[in-house]
């Protein structure tokens, strides 16, 4: 009998609390920003790749005509779209295979202590935060044609002969493994940042409970170690899968897709294709080859991110 | 004594309120497009540094005071000015004036009608020389989408000892396969002609394929003719002179690295414009003494062509601001092509054919090299552009940008394909682009 009125008078002073104290309108609205910011900036230009890629669109064309998949067929009947897609496939996974390893053994050397660690670290992670172009053009210099000091200390040190000049962009082994090598260079920062954030997670009993029973250091990392760094492991592969797949700031700058389209991924074709070509449609419509393999990334990533927050 | 909290209502009202302030003005104050007192240009950085300066710091300063408006210059880097031209178009904004370096047939639908232009420069300063105009108008709409003030030579560049040892001058294709053999065998130099998805490669391959007597498309511009006997034994003696000569660098070029390559003194033999040996004068004056220009090389039935090294040519965008005063621009400079074409030291040549008084005379008196610079008086008779003998059209573009040229005699140099499948490949990529541009 004396709730009734109490419960009347809170539900009514709930009415009257003012809108923004109220959980039910501030939610949605501190989403709302996040919501836009995703609309506009991913939302808007998907569709509109999606738009293009069915259309007759050119660089200055007032009108789009619909031509429906035809764009699709022109890219797959083209030698050179097929030999971008399988580039993009080694690429991507040549250099997340070698930026998980590496950057595995650089987690593992940041967790000991040694003389210079701070230097060390921040040598590491320069890579990441120096411009992506900046460090590219550097690499191009460093691996030119004509005065690479890559190749005068190969031949100094003796590890190739003295006639012997690397021509790093113009063999098709060599400029793939350049690209593949500069990309581990700018991604390693990152995935060993987040390794290293994984592996000061694993408490240090466990480590040594393991070490006391006789397990070397072999033992405890395959059987210890990487298990319990699986989930971040999956996180910093599957980062790095995307921003391996849509780069093409490193083949642009390094060899434009060269020697004869050995190194040219979809993202560049993409670019050569709409923007430098100027066939808007095409170039869509190669750049949404990427879309399928990106979705799967992403349901993967949350499928993890969701194991991770229920374990 | 009152409880003073910066609570979350307080927050948000507070940023609710400065986001207002800050995003009222540019909501409801309209924008006016009132004509500009500043005239914006948009062009290439050059590669002879003293024409930049005279452009830059003389020319134009002197005509904005003379006209009452600021010439603002911006420039942009060889390999960035197509993705800058894009951007422009797509967000309808950017400079008055942009120069590109090859003509872009694909804007004409965004850009200003230069016919008028076109018409008062050859009453004032001669005719459009031949393939500056079928570079920059389309037959089927009768517009000029573009007016060239400038195009390039091509010359090759040799070093006049080391051919001379050999006792042999790059006359002919055939005589540079040959020359370069020889020059790689006795003294281990290396030919510099790049197979590279660049300009100086797309011109190079050009300048052979014509002296075959191979064609990109017929007359029409409709037809794609690179299939064809022709081009495969062009392709053919590419494929010998890489192999014989050559090393994989010429992979990997941009349009600078033949420069370095020849004036760092390591090769023997380029097909480039004249800032090659410019460069070298300046930098190595004893070997530039070395060095000597060529007219292009003939093919096998003694035709000799040579590509347009550049073809300069401004258009006026649609959305600009100051069209007329951009039209003028172009007239009064195509007026001072006597001081632009000193400035360049040589390299750009006027497009307009009186634009430049007693071009052969000024050739002659150079006060470094002479006789070398008075071959390229001729020059324009043996040069072309792409999509020769038809007008470069929005297709001949996306062949030329996409670099399905240069990338038919990579796969036979590197030994992918042979030349009669790497020429069908060719041919099956441009009907593909041409179907898409022709519908």
């Amino acid at each position: 009998m004396r709730e009734a009125p109490l419960s009347g008078a809170s539900s009514r002073s709930r009415s009257k609390r003012p809108l923004l104290d109220r959980e039910s309108f501030l939610g949605p609205l501190m989403i709302l920003p996040a919501v836009l910011y995703v609309a506009a900036l991913v939302g808007f230009p998907f569709v509109l790749s999606i738009y293009l890629a069915l259309s007759d669109a050119k660089i200055a064309s007032n009108t789009y005509g619909f031509v429906g998949l035809d764009n699709v067929r022109g890219a797959l009947e083209s030698p050179t779209f097929r030999k971008s897609l399988g580039n993009t496939f080694i690429f991507t996974l040549v250099s997340q295979a070698l930026v998980l390893v590496l950057g595995k053994i650089l987690a593992t050397c940041l967790t000991k202590r040694f003389w210079g660690k701070s230097i060390f670290r921040f040598l590491i992670l320069l890579p990441w935060v120096a411009p992506i172009s900046l460090g590219t053009i550097g690499w191009k210099w460093m691996l030119d044609s004509l005065y690479s000091p890559v190749n005068w200390v190969l031949q100094a040190t003796h590890l190739v002969g003295k006639n012997t000049w690397p021509m790093w962009f113009g063999e098709k082994d060599l400029a793939m493994a350049a690209v593949i090598a500069v990309h581990v260079w700018r991604l390693l920062p990152f995935a060993t940042v987040i390794i290293l954030a994984g592996l000061t997670s694993i408490p240090k009993e466990v480590d040594e409970a393991a070490e006391v029973d006789g397990a070397g250091f072999w033992s405890r990392e395959f059987y210890i170690v990487l298990p319990l760094l699986r989930p971040i492991l999956t996180v910093a592969g599957l980062f790095g899968i995307i921003f391996a797949f849509t780069d093409m700031t490193v083949i642009y700058v390094l060899t434009r897709g060269g020697p004869a389209q050995a190194t040219q991924v979809l993202s560049s074709l993409a670019f050569f294709t709409g923007i430098l070509g100027g066939d808007l449609a095409g170039g869509a419509a190669i750049s949404l080859f990427l879309f399928p393999v990106l979705v799967v990334v992403a349901i993967v990533m949350l499928m993890v991110a969701r194991r991770t927050e229920v374990a | 004594m009152g409880e003073s909290r910066f609570t979350r209502r307080t927050f948000l009202k507070t940023a609710g309120v400065a986001a207002a302030a800050v995003a009222t003005p540019t909501i409801f104050v309209p924008t006016a497009r009132a004509k500009s007192d500043t005239l914006k240009i948009g062009q290439w950085t050059h590669f002879v540094p003293a024409f930049d300066e005279w452009f830059d710091k003389k020319y134009c300063p002197e005509w904005g005071q003379k006209n009452g408006v600021k010439v603002v210059v911006d420039h942009i880097s060889v390999n960035d000015l197509r993705a800058r031209a894009a951007a422009e178009v797509s967000a309808k904004k950017g400079h008055d004036l942009f120069g590109f370096l090859d003509p872009p047939p694909a804007y004409e639908n965004v850009v200003v009608p230069m016919n008028e232009v076109v018409s008062e420069c050859e009453k004032k300063y001669g005719k459009l020389v031949n393939l500056a105009q079928r570079a920059t108008y389309n037959p089927k709409t009768k517009k000029y989408f573009a007016v060239s003030d400038n195009w390039v030579p091509d010359p090759l560049h040799y070093r006049k000892d080391v051919w001379g040892e050999i006792g042999m001058k790059p006359d002919t294709w055939e005589h540079i396969r040959e020359g370069s053999k020889k020059i790689k065998d006795k003294n281990g130099m290396p030919a510099g002609f790049g197979i590279s998805q660049e300009l100086d490669t797309n011109m190079m391959v050009r300048a052979l394929l014509w002296s075959f007597g191979a064609q990109e498309q017929d007359e029409s511009s409709t037809k794609v003719m690179i299939n064809s006997k022709a081009t495969v034994e062009a392709i053919r003696l590419m494929t010998a002179i890489y192999k014989e000569s050559e090393t994989a660098e010429v992979f990997t070029w941009d349009p600078s690295s033949n420069n370095r390559f020849f004036v760092s003194g390591k090769g023997h033999i380029i097909q480039n414009a004249i800032s090659a040996i410019r460069t070298l004068e300046k930098q190595n004056p004893e070997l530039a003494k070395k060095a000597g220009l060529a007219l292009p090389a003939a093919g096998p039935g003694g035709k000799r062509m040579a590509s347009e090294h550049l073809l300069h040519c401004y258009v006026v965008w649609q959305f600009g601001e100051n069209p007329e005063m951009a039209k003028k621009f172009i007239v009064d400079l195509i007026g001072s092509y006597n001081d632009a074409f000193l400035a360049s030291e040589f390299y750009n040549f006027p497009s307009f054919s009186k634009s430049v008084s007693d071009l052969k005379g000024k050739l002659a008196a150079d006060k470094v090299n002479p006789e070398e610079y008075a071959i390229l008086g001729d020059f324009e008779k043996y040069s072309a552009y792409p999509g020769y003998p038809g007008y470069t059209t929005a297709a001949i573009d996306e062949c030329f940008n996409t670099f399905v040229l240069p990338d038919m005699f990579a796969r036979v140099a590197k030994g992918e394909m042979s030349a009669e499948d790497s020429a069908k490949q060719a041919d099956a990529d441009m009907k593909r682009i041409f179907a898409k541009w022709n519908k």
